[in-house]
């Protein structure tokens, strides 16, 4: 039986409706991230299990103890749950100390003093506060609220902790040192964690699994890798990462390999071009062809070699990103985004030439 | 498009002289201002300080230096129990206050107790109406003789004698206390409102149900709000002279302010004990307000984020009717039955405690506010359009000078911003009978005295701040960039005041100058002081009919003053919203 | 414009010193910018950035120095010459937008014309122009308040340049933006300084922006100039550790330059837990035999490798892996020094695999500590 399990979740606001009926089941241990833009309905569903929003429908379980169930008219309040939260902000009490913040869980519990303050040093130590324990919170940057956030939702030994955008009003360098403490923290404590976010790159550093979500539905359940090299549809595609997305027409397979055909322009045969073989899809049906900037290879002049894969094209613009150069390539009426991993001049309007392995794209239906 | 010469009016080839820097438009207006408002706040100060060491001699002529006059402040029996009376009121006003003011800014902000949305405005209303109407109002409605309560009393029971009496300390203690009650409710729901939500929610998936959430994190996070409510309270009824002096004085309860009045005018008038008294009350008062600005202010943990937060709201099951009951129970109090009594009484050729209705006139309407009837009493009636005058000049300069210092205070920097910022506090900090008291030594001797640009100085010199403060809230809000983008567009220091700045505050400007606008028409404690023959205001007007003619007569004077501030808070509501008024 | 005295620099900042109270927040910089192009000031808050663009703004006085436009002098302390702001025919734009919302869109944009009396037929024309130029057409008669974040930095930008100003000048104007929206407008701010061709100063503490946008970067700490030089050459070819440090990622170890040849190439020695090492570099400016300096490279020339590769290579164990779609971010233990390694994700390195560290020599360099 999975640890956490969502079933038909539903949650309206008014005539809007956040979340439309998602199921979902998270193993004891996992680290799923919830991931989409906003107004996608992922805080939603995580306030739905923290006892925050009540659902209009669905159920939720976590090792099997219903928390909130709309059939069956349950709702557990949150205090009631066992769980640990982490506010995107960070929510530290301002007139508490440090120590007292984290310690509050705790006391709540009628937790005994001296094993109150046992474990209460011990999870400042965890997130490396130690030496602020009698601050207050007013006085702390960012990074320690952070911190101090973190302690306060482990500290009592929760089921499960939910993160909503906990990174999301930190720098860009503190942000990405955080992801990486916070994955280390998860693993030695080995706690089941649901994180929300909207940054991509976020939920592929932290994730075992993440949940691709849009306007209230789940896109999308994979781990990172997966999610990165086979999105199920072209939000996913674009969502995650940058991709080329091409559309064209199936025209048939050949073993693992499948051939399609794009447009060249008004007045020019179509480019053939052989990309992996789907399942049932019709020759003739209309497919987009999703291909990542940094698999596409640019040459200035026409390859020797080139491969079953050749386009050809024009800059249209190049912008230097220091360990990418980016190009904007115009091939017929596509515009297609190499990147580069060495600095060369290019300027706009010259020629180029484009390859790609056949098995690096991927065929997308919708 | 290609880079172009500018335009020719744009000369970018005659440098400007390092002396001409000295004379922008800037330094010109902000020396100006600060000049014109440290002369009008330092100067009575200072005379008021000096003139305390002035005894006058037994003649009554002469003065020499001396510290006779303190040593009269705590010799003097009268004096001594005044204080003590004083200490009384204020801390019972102040619990008062706080207990009705934080419960309805819990019941409004934070419980579905129905119709809040609704009652809120008239929460409000108190805030806007004079308090020595309302002691006029209660002392119809409740004195042991007169009143109409204790005559329904009497004959729907058959009870001898009364069962309410506010002619006394308590009864100075309810009507201050439900109408200083705003002052901590604005306080408090201003707080309450700005605090981020998650931080309830924190302590909920911790572990912490309601009502412990509500005590430990809710209520703590709160009280800088609530000390800073209850100081305000605190020295506003400490200065408060027209509740005291109606339901005080006449019964032998002397409070500071009732004090310097009778050493200020009448027969045993000394304006050097006057100004000894003066400035032992504007030294306690100065010293809690200088507490609330620098200790507790800068403390609140809910400052302004300008982030809208949906606040968390609990459900209180049945208890919301008690909730509304309670709510209601301070509308009527505070607003609804001191209108009615007014009314009934203003009704009556005289007044003894009973209803009469084949009685009903308006002859006390004909004499006491129809300024154009030939029955018209014109000591009262004056009043009227001085004080509408007093109001719409005295809110116009009083906002000029706001928007200027406000300007000085957040987009200088240096010595001048801070100092400026010191000298707003100071007329906050000094109850307006005080700085009467120094305003009158000061010009007594002037020709401004004996007309209505003494009392206008008194007014802008006490309020400006109030109006300082709601513009100040707005330009900290409102980025710099927004006024050096201006600059950078070619515009002038003037242009972009004019074009920019200006418009930008507009909604600060115009709440601010509702606000002065309602505060000089009832002004009483300045007034009083400060008033000739010719130049009675409104509310000196209620004070000659209360002392010298009767009360119905009183009663329609008042009620008219009511009903005027009452339309100002339609007009201020529509206009400011509801968040204007949070200080 | 007079342009001869000029020597073809159209703004020229000549020894600029501003202090705030005791701290001297600009210490006496210098820096010219030739006519259209467009100059960023990068650096970490604090390090002047700002303070300098507000002075040439004239919304800071300066202590000391010169400030020259095309051969206008707008700030001399000698000359005891100190322009007013709204005088010096400047476009800016700022962090915050500083949209005016009590206008519509049009009346910010046509504001700067106003003021300078334009007649209004020709305040419409140009308003139009520009509306078009920045790509706010759907905008036209919406208040300002209805304006998201790219919209309201359009508007900011087409204030700032409707009345064809001598001088741009940006102060941070993208870091309210979300990510992605930042990386659209970084491009298209570029494409509209390129296509007016108005002389620009650029001020932010981002990096990839300077990189992407500029056609000169000057790298700025604590009040002076650490760089100057193209995107390329400041990203390629760091002056010195602090450079190399802030723009991108480095890794960077101290060590002593053992030898050079005349072909600008040279050996480092580095020591490292016991273990010494001869590395071929590229020489950075300013070293010679025998000087201390830092190696630098980039983590995407760097290779951890499963086979023991040919030249010099360092044996370590692999202890961090971090998945980015388009790259792996690894961290390789050698001795007590943490190599940073940009991997292709298909090379599937594992933590706790033990590989070879080899660089990159053509890109490797040593620079001034």
């Amino acid at each position: 039986m999975p640890f956490v399990e969502i079933e038909r979740l539903v949650k309206r606001f008014g005539e809007e409706v956040a979340v439309a009926g998602i199921d979902l089941n998270i193993e004891k241990g996992e680290f799923v991230t919830l991931l989409g833009p906003s107004g996608c309905g992922k805080t939603t569903t995580l306030r739905c299990i923290a006892g925050l929003e009540r659902p209009d429908a669905g159920e939720i379980r976590i090792e099997g103890e219903v928390l909130a169930s709309a059939d069956k008219d349950i709702y557990l309040s949150p205090e009631d749950r066992n769980l640990g939260m982490v506010f995107q902000s960070y929510a530290v009490w301002p007139h508490m100390t440090v120590f007292n913040n984290v310690a509050f869980g705790l006391k709540i519990r009628g937790v005994g003093a001296g094993e109150t303050k046992e474990k209460t040093d011990k999870a400042l130590k965890l997130v490396g506060l130690a030496e602020v324990t009698d601050r207050y919170a007013t006085k702390l940057s960012g990074g320690q609220r952070q911190r101090v956030a973190l302690a306060r939702a482990i500290v009592y030994g929760p089921r499960v902790v939910l993160f909503d955008e906990p990174l999301s009003n930190l720098d860009a360098k503190l942000r990405e040192q955080m992801r990486i403490e916070i994955v280390r923290l998860q693993r030695e404590v080995g706690i089941t964690t649901i994180y929300v976010t909207h940054d991509q790159a976020e939920a592929l550093v932290m994730s075992d699994r993440i949940v691709i979500m849009d306007k209230g539905v789940i896109q999308q359940i994979g781990d990172p890798e997966t999610i990165y090299a086979r999105p199920a549809n072209a939000f996913v595609a674009n969502f995650i990462g940058t991709a080329n997305l091409m559309e064209g027409k199936f025209l048939g397979r050949e073993g693992e390999l499948a051939d399609m055909e794009i447009s060249a322009g008004e007045g020019r045969p179509p480019i053939r071009l052989k990309v992996p073989g789907t399942e049932g899809v019709a020759e003739g049906q209309r497919v987009i062809l999703s291909l990542r900037p940094e698999d596409v290879s640019l040459h200035l002049e026409s390859p020797a070699a080139p491969g079953p894969n050749l386009l050809e094209g024009e800059i249209i613009d190049t912008i230097y990103q220091g360990n990418f150069l980016d190009c904007q390539v115009r091939v017929g009426p596509h515009e297609v985004g190499v990147q580069m991993d060495h600095f060369e001049q290019l300027a706009s309007g010259q020629k180029v030439y484009l390859t790609f392995e056949p098995d690096h794209g991927l065929l997308l239906t919708e | 498009m290609t880079t172009e010469a500018a335009p020719p009016e744009f000369d970018l080839h005659t440098p400007q002289k390092w002396w001409q820097g000295l004379f922008t438009q800037e330094r010109i207006a902000t020396t100006f201002v600060s000049l014109v408002v440290a002369i009008a706040v330092i100067l009575p100060l200072i005379t008021l300080v000096v003139s305390s060491f002035l005894v006058l001699d037994d003649l009554g002529f002469d003065t020499e230096w001396g510290l006779e006059n303190y040593r009269e402040l705590f010799g003097d029996r009268l004096i001594r129990k005044a204080f003590v009376n004083t200490l009384m009121i204020s801390s019972g006003t102040t619990i008062l206050a706080t207990f009705l003011g934080v419960s309805l800014a819990w019941i409004n902000a934070r419980t579905n107790c129905p119709w809040r949305e609704s009652l809120e405005p008239f929460n409000l209303i108190p805030f806007f109406m004079s308090p020595f109407v309302g002691a006029i109002a209660w002392h119809n409605l409740a004195s042991p003789k007169v009143g109409l309560l204790n005559n329904l009393a009497r004959s729907l029971f058959g009870i001898e004698g009364h069962i309410l009496n506010v002619d006394n300390i308590y009864g100075i203690i309810w009507v201050t206390g439900i109408f200083f009650t705003p002052l901590v409710y604005l306080f408090v729901i201003g707080s309450l409102r700005r605090m981020d939500p998650s931080l309830e929610d924190s302590a909920r998936t911790t572990g912490a149900g309601l009502i412990t959430t509500t005590m430990r994190i809710t209520l703590p996070l709160v009280t800088p709000a609530i000390l800073s409510g209850a100081i305000i309270v605190f020295v506003t009824s400490a200065g408060e002279f027209g509740v005291p002096f109606k339901l005080g004085t006449p019964y032998g309860v002397e409070t500071l302010t009732t004090q310097i009045f009778t050493k200020a005018v009448g027969d045993d008038a000394n304006h050097y004990l006057g100004a000894a008294i003066s400035m032992s009350l504007g030294i306690i008062t100065g010293l809690f307000i200088w507490i609330q600005r620098r200790v507790i202010a800068p403390r609140e943990y809910t400052t302004v984020t300008g982030k809208g937060f949906r606040p968390n709201i609990i459900d209180l099951g049945k208890w919301k009717w008690a909730a509304l009951g309670f709510n209601l129970f301070y509308i009527f109090v505070a607003v609804f039955i001191p209108l009615i009594c007014l009314f009934i009484v203003s009704l009556h050729p005289v007044w003894e405690g009973r209803i009469i209705v084949e009685d009903f006139t308006i002859i006390n309407y004909q004499k006491a506010v129809f300024w154009w009837s030939p029955e018209a009493i014109e000591s009262a009636t004056n009043g009227i359009g001085n004080s509408i005058f007093l109001a719409l000049t005295g809110a116009t300069i009083a906002m000029f000078l706001a928007i200027i210092v406000s300007y000085m205070i957040h987009r200088t920097k240096g010595m001048g911003s801070r100092l400026l910022d010191y000298l707003c506090l100071i007329p906050i900090g000094f109850p307006g009978i005080v700085l009467a008291m120094g305003v009158l030594i000061t010009y007594i001797q002037t020709p401004i005295y004996a007309t209505l640009w003494i009392l206008m100085l008194g007014y802008i010199t006490r309020f400006f701040p109030y109006g300082q403060r709601n513009i100040s809230s707005i330009m900290m809000a409102v980025s710099e960039e927004l006024d050096q983008s201006s600059r950078m567009a070619g515009a002038t220091w003037m242009t972009t005041l004019w074009r920019i700045t200006i418009p930008l505050l507009k909604p600060g400007i115009f709440a601010g100058w509702i606000l002065l606008f309602v505060i000089f028409l009832r002004e009483l404690s300045i007034s009083i002081i400060l008033y000739t023959a010719g130049t009675e205001t409104l509310s000196v007007g209620v004070y000659y009919l209360s002392n010298f003619e009767n009360e119905p007569m009183t009663a329609a004077l008042s009620l008219a003053q009511s009903l005027l501030l009452l339309a100002c808070v339609v007009v201020f509501r529509r206009i400011a919203g509801r968040e204007a008024l949070t200080a | 414009m007079n342009q001869s005295e000029t020597n073809g620099q159209y703004l020229e900042i000549n020894n600029l010193v501003k202090y705030f109270g005791d701290d001297r927040a600009v210490d006496g910089i210098s820096f010219s910018v030739p006519e259209g192009k467009f100059l960023t000031l990068l650096g970490p808050s604090g390090c002047g950035k700002t303070t300098t663009l507000m002075c040439i703004a004239g919304l800071l006085k300066p202590d000391s120095g010169e400030i020259t436009v095309g051969g206008a002098s707008f700030t001399s302390t000698e000359k005891k010459i100190f322009l007013a702001p709204e005088k010096r025919d400047i476009g800016m734009v700022f962090q915050s937008y500083a949209i005016w919302p009590h206008m519509t869109v049009e009346k910010n944009i046509s504001y700067p014309l106003e003021i300078r009396k334009i007649n209004a037929s020709e305040i419409d024309d140009r308003v139009m122009e520009i509306i078009r130029l920045v790509g706010l057409e759907d905008m036209v008669g919406k208040d300002a308040t209805q304006l998201s974040g790219g919209q309201q930095q359009r508007t900011a930008l087409a204030r700032a340049i409707v009345c064809r100003p001598s001088l741009l000048l940006f102060d941070e104007p993208l870091s309210n933006l979300d990510l992605k929206l930042r990386e659209r407008m970084r491009i298209e701010l570029k494409r509209i300084q390129h296509e007016i061709g108005i002389t620009s100063v650029y001020v932010t503490h981002d990096q990839a922006e300077a990189l992407v946008m500029s056609d000169e970067i000057i790298v700025m700490s604590k009040g002076h100039i650490e760089q100057t030089g193209g995107p390329h050459a400041i990203y390629a070819r760091p002056a010195n550790r602090y450079v190399s440090n802030f723009i991108g990622i480095a890794n960077l170890i101290a060590g002593k330059i053992a030898r050079t040849t005349d072909s600008g190439r040279a050996e480092i020695e580095v020591v490292q837990g016991g273990e010494r090492l001869i590395l071929p570099c590229l020489l950075g400016e300013g070293l010679k035999t025998g000087d201390d300096a830092f190696l630098s490279v980039r983590p995407e020339n760097v290779h951890a490798v499963r086979e023991r590769p040919e030249g010099p290579s360092m044996e370590g164990e692999v202890i961090q892996t971090v998945f980015l779609g388009n790259h792996l971010d690894c961290r390789v233990r050698w001795q007590d020094f943490e190599w940073k390694v940009q991997a292709h994700p298909r090379e599937r390195l594992r933590e706790g695999e033990s590989v070879f560290v080899r660089l990159d020599a053509d890109h490797t360099l040593a620079v001034q500590p």
